[in-house]
């Protein structure tokens, strides 16, 4: 079936231009283009879309009351913020709201790019509770020591860009969370940012510390809600870190350019990610995938499948799209490093 | 009665006598040392409230000194010595005060010491801010106050009180230039947005005419191997084939929208040369001399460069009398009068129409009023409170959250206006209708040097 997307601005120009310029993706999109934010909400309430594309500032109903209201209604709904307001204020707000924000001007490639991406991870992973889960997701939950540890360093007066960066480094749901952002708001740099440190100094302290203090931006772990006992943050975290660290080794033993080194050690990271999904949100059914693949003598992944009618990866790597995370293996080295550095630490 | 017993009476009557003086004396002796211990403590007293005084006068960081009826230098504390660069008060005490600090004026011209406000016999306390110069001839402002010194209801001389504030007029400088540099940074902001939206759709539109151009390339090929097809049966194949290609690139769209791509792609690029235009004519720098300036175009140019900050909640209008006559002025500052104004009507309007999806409408109008030249900005937002509309003129009087407004741009506005313009500004504003706010300036301007017609 063809995707629904809704294209909402104020200014009809605007909407003229992005209909005309995405006439070739008539035959896979059903593309509707609405002038301002009172028509895109009358708009949604007799139809369905998969995604919408909105600006930010509109007078009446802006950008952000668009997509809070879609939402209500449409759980698994891809929410695009496309507006000329590159700004800080613009980060601030959208944060937590939509998934992605697009500078004006953009390319109608990139829009393209982008939305084609996200809806062939949206397909994989298939399951409709899923999608709606991963789509409303803010935050991932992070160690309790690191949430703290990262909240002690930003009050502290004497505190450093790179001292931050290293602590976001070292903590897989933070690392995808602080990449979001900034690859997100910077898309028009027309370069990816892989690297949490790169990301940190880019948006600044200030930005760093609003988001995180008064945005909340990260979270911490809540052990109580999970019901699976075998299931261990940290453990997973940590493996996920051995995995990052010698991936990134294996590259920098073979040479790999920077780019290839950064996302080796990136991938490794985020290669769970989907795994704390499942556990946070559905920890009984999780638990009962162990038992399955003990009982049955199956992997871990065609246990998920049975259970969720999807892998963990496969969760993991839908959040990550929506998430502006590029494809973490987007190079055959890259997926070879990261391959060989996971055969090591198997569990 | 025997002698022994009148004896013995007399004994015991004398003893009595002596014991009652004794205790006399003793109660005077009493009463004696308690006096002498009140006198005592009265002097301590005295010396302790004498120290006090001292020390409140050698520890004031403000400068004090007194002088008596010839103007001469009774009392000076040592924070006064040190402002003004001597060693010690010593220096100073019995010396002409209005000699030694206030001499000159500002630009060097004598100062006589009959003109000077704190020399001639005050009769009752004022304030005001003074220039005093340093032993070294170098000057500080300072915020002054000076009061009479009366005995027996008769004036015998004047202390004074200062503080520098050299300081604080710095500080207050930057804190303007700061404030400029935040009203420009906010333009930016908004201005970045005013391009970036036109850029968008020329991009989009450029796009999609690329793509438009490769589809009637292929038709055109198409046709130019129909033309060159000279048998009959290749000629109906072609045009088949032609037929189909036009089906399928739509060609009826293209024709009707490549023509619209076009046209707004033009009038995107306008828009962007027109607001980059209005910013270069807004700021204005290194312009410091009154040049005649046509009003309205000065007013239209403000107007484009705050576009981003009005339009998601009111509509502007404007009423411009085109036949005004050209007014000297210094067009950046004027232009900064327009902007604050439109900036204030515009916060205020949202502030009234917050989501409710509601406009507010600003007016600006012009018109010639004899020999002055009357702008006005009127807004529908919440108006002035009545308690208020004494001190919005005051420098950083604010009803603003912190980073909406510092409380300067009236206070900025009325010295423009005023005192470098001679012109005046004037409020009228009722609650829950609106605000306007009239602006007059002088169209001839004696010192004005006449402009060049290069
Ligand atoms: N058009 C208006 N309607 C209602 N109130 C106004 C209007 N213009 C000014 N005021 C009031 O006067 C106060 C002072 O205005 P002023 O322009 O000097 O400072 P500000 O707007 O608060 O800050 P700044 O201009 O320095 O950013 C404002 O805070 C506001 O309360
Ligand atoms: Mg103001």
């Amino acid at each position: 079936m063809n995707k629904r997307i809704l294209f909402v601005d104020d200014e009809k120009n605007v909407l003229n231009g992005l209909k005309r310029s995405l006439r070739s993706q008539q035959k896979d999109w059903d593309m509707s283009f609405v002038l301002g934010g009172q028509s895109a909400l009358e708009m949604s309430y007799n139809m369905d879309f998969d995604a919408v594309v909105t600006d930010l500032r509109m007078p009446g109903i802006d950008g952000l009351h668009v997509v809070k209201e879609l939402k209500k209604h449409h759980p698994e709904i891809i929410c695009i913020i496309l507006s000329g307001h590159s700004d800080e204020e613009m980060i601030m707000q959208s944060t937590g709201v939509a998934h992605q924000f697009l500078a004006k001007p953009c390319t109608t490639r990139d829009l393209i790019n982008m939305l084609t991406r996200i809806f062939s991870l949206k397909d994989f992973l298939g399951n409709k509770k899923l999608q709606s889960l991963v789509a409303g997701m803010k935050t991932i939950p992070s160690m309790p020591e690191t949430y703290n540890k990262i909240l002690r360093q930003l009050a502290s007066p004497n505190n450093s860009l790179k001292e931050i960066g290293d602590t976001i480094k070292q903590d897989p749901a933070m690392t995808a969370k602080i990449l979001q952002i900034v690859n997100s708001a910077f898309l028009g740099l027309g370069r990816h940012i892989s690297d949490t440190g790169e990301a940190v100094s880019l948006l600044g302290l200030g930005i760093v510390k609003s988001l995180v203090l008064s945005i909340g931006i990260f979270s911490q772990f809540d052990e109580k809600k999970v019901m699976d006992k075998a299931f261990s943050l940290e453990k997973v975290w940590q493996h996920s870190l051995k995995v990052a660290d010698l991936a990134r080794r294996i590259a920098v033993a073979e040479n790999a350019e920077k780019e290839v080194v950064d996302n080796s050690f990136l991938a490794g990271m985020l290669h769970d990610i989907g795994i704390i999904i499942l556990e946070e949100h559905f920890s009984e059914e999780y638990g009962r995938v162990r038992e399955l693949a003990q009982t049955k003598g199956i992997p871990m992944y065609q246990a998920e499948y049975e259970m969720f009618g999807a892998t963990h990866a496969a969760v993991g790597a839908y959040l990550l799209g929506l998430w502006a995370l590029d494809d973490p293996l987007p190079s055959t080295n890259t997926r070879r490093f990261v391959g060989a550095a996971w055969m090591v630490f198997r569990h | 009665m025997d002698t022994l017993t009148r004896l013995t009476r007399r004994v015991e009557r004398e003893q009595k006598a002596r014991k009652e003086a004794e205790a006399l004396l003793e109660k005077k002796s009493f009463e004696l040392y308690q006096s002498n211990q009140e006198l005592k403590s009265l002097a301590a007293e005295l010396a302790d409230k004498e120290e006090r005084n001292r020390l409140l006068l050698e520890s004031s960081s403000d400068g004090i000194y007194a002088i008596d009826r010839e103007g001469l230098c009774s009392i000076c504390n040592p924070a006064a010595a040190h402002m003004l660069g001597y060693e010690s008060p010593e220096q100073v005490i019995g010396k002409n005060a209005h000699m030694l600090f206030h001499h000159s004026h500002q630009d060097g011209s004598k100062y006589p010491e009959e003109e000077c406000v704190l020399q001639t016999g005050l009769e009752k306390e004022i304030k005001l801010n003074v220039l005093f110069w340093r032993v070294d001839g170098s000057p500080i402002d300072t915020e002054c106050r000076a009061a009479p010194i009366k005995q027996n209801g008769e004036v015998v001389g004047s202390v004074v009180s200062f503080t520098d504030i050299s300081e604080r007029l710095e500080t207050e400088m930057q804190l303007r230039q700061a404030q400029k540099l935040e009203s420009i940074g906010q333009l930016a902001a908004g201005i970045a947005h005013e391009i970036n939206t036109p850029t968008q759709f020329v991009n989009d539109n450029i796009h999609f005419l690329q793509e438009a151009f490769e589809d009637y390339h292929k038709l055109m090929s198409l046709y130019d191997q129909f033309l060159q097809a000279s048998e009959e049966t290749v000629q109906e194949d072609k045009k088949k084939e032609v037929n189909l290609l036009v089906e399928e690139i739509d060609l009826e769209y293209l024709q009707e929208e490549i023509p619209q791509a076009i046209s707004q792609s033009i009038d995107g690029l306008k828009r962007i040369a027109k607001i980059v235009r209005a910013m270069k004519e807004f700021s204005h720098p290194g312009e410091h001399e009154k040049v005649l300036i046509d009003i309205n175009n000065a007013i239209e140019t403000t107007i484009d460069v705050s576009r981003n900050e009005w339009k998601y909640h009111a509509e502007l209008e404007t009423n411009f009398d085109s036949d005004l006559p050209q007014v000297p002025c210094l067009p950046g500052e004027f232009n900064q009068v327009i902007l604050n104004l439109i900036v204030n009507a515009s916060h205020a309007i949202a502030d009234v129409v917050t989501n409710s999806g509601n406009m507010g409408k600003i007016l600006i109008s012009t018109q010639q009023d004899g020999d002055w030249v009357e702008i006005t900005v009127s807004d529908t937002g919440g108006g002035v409170p009545e308690e208020i509309q004494g001190r919005i003129f005051d420098p950083f009087f604010t009803t603003k959250e912190v980073g909406k407004g510092t409380g300067q741009g009236l206070a900025i506005t009325y010295s423009v206006v005023v005192d470098k313009h001679g012109g005046t500004i004037v409020l009228d504003s009722q609650q829950g209708v609106g605000t306007v706010f009239t602006v007059r300036l002088p169209i001839k301007v004696e010192q004005l040097e006449v402009q060049d017609n290069e």
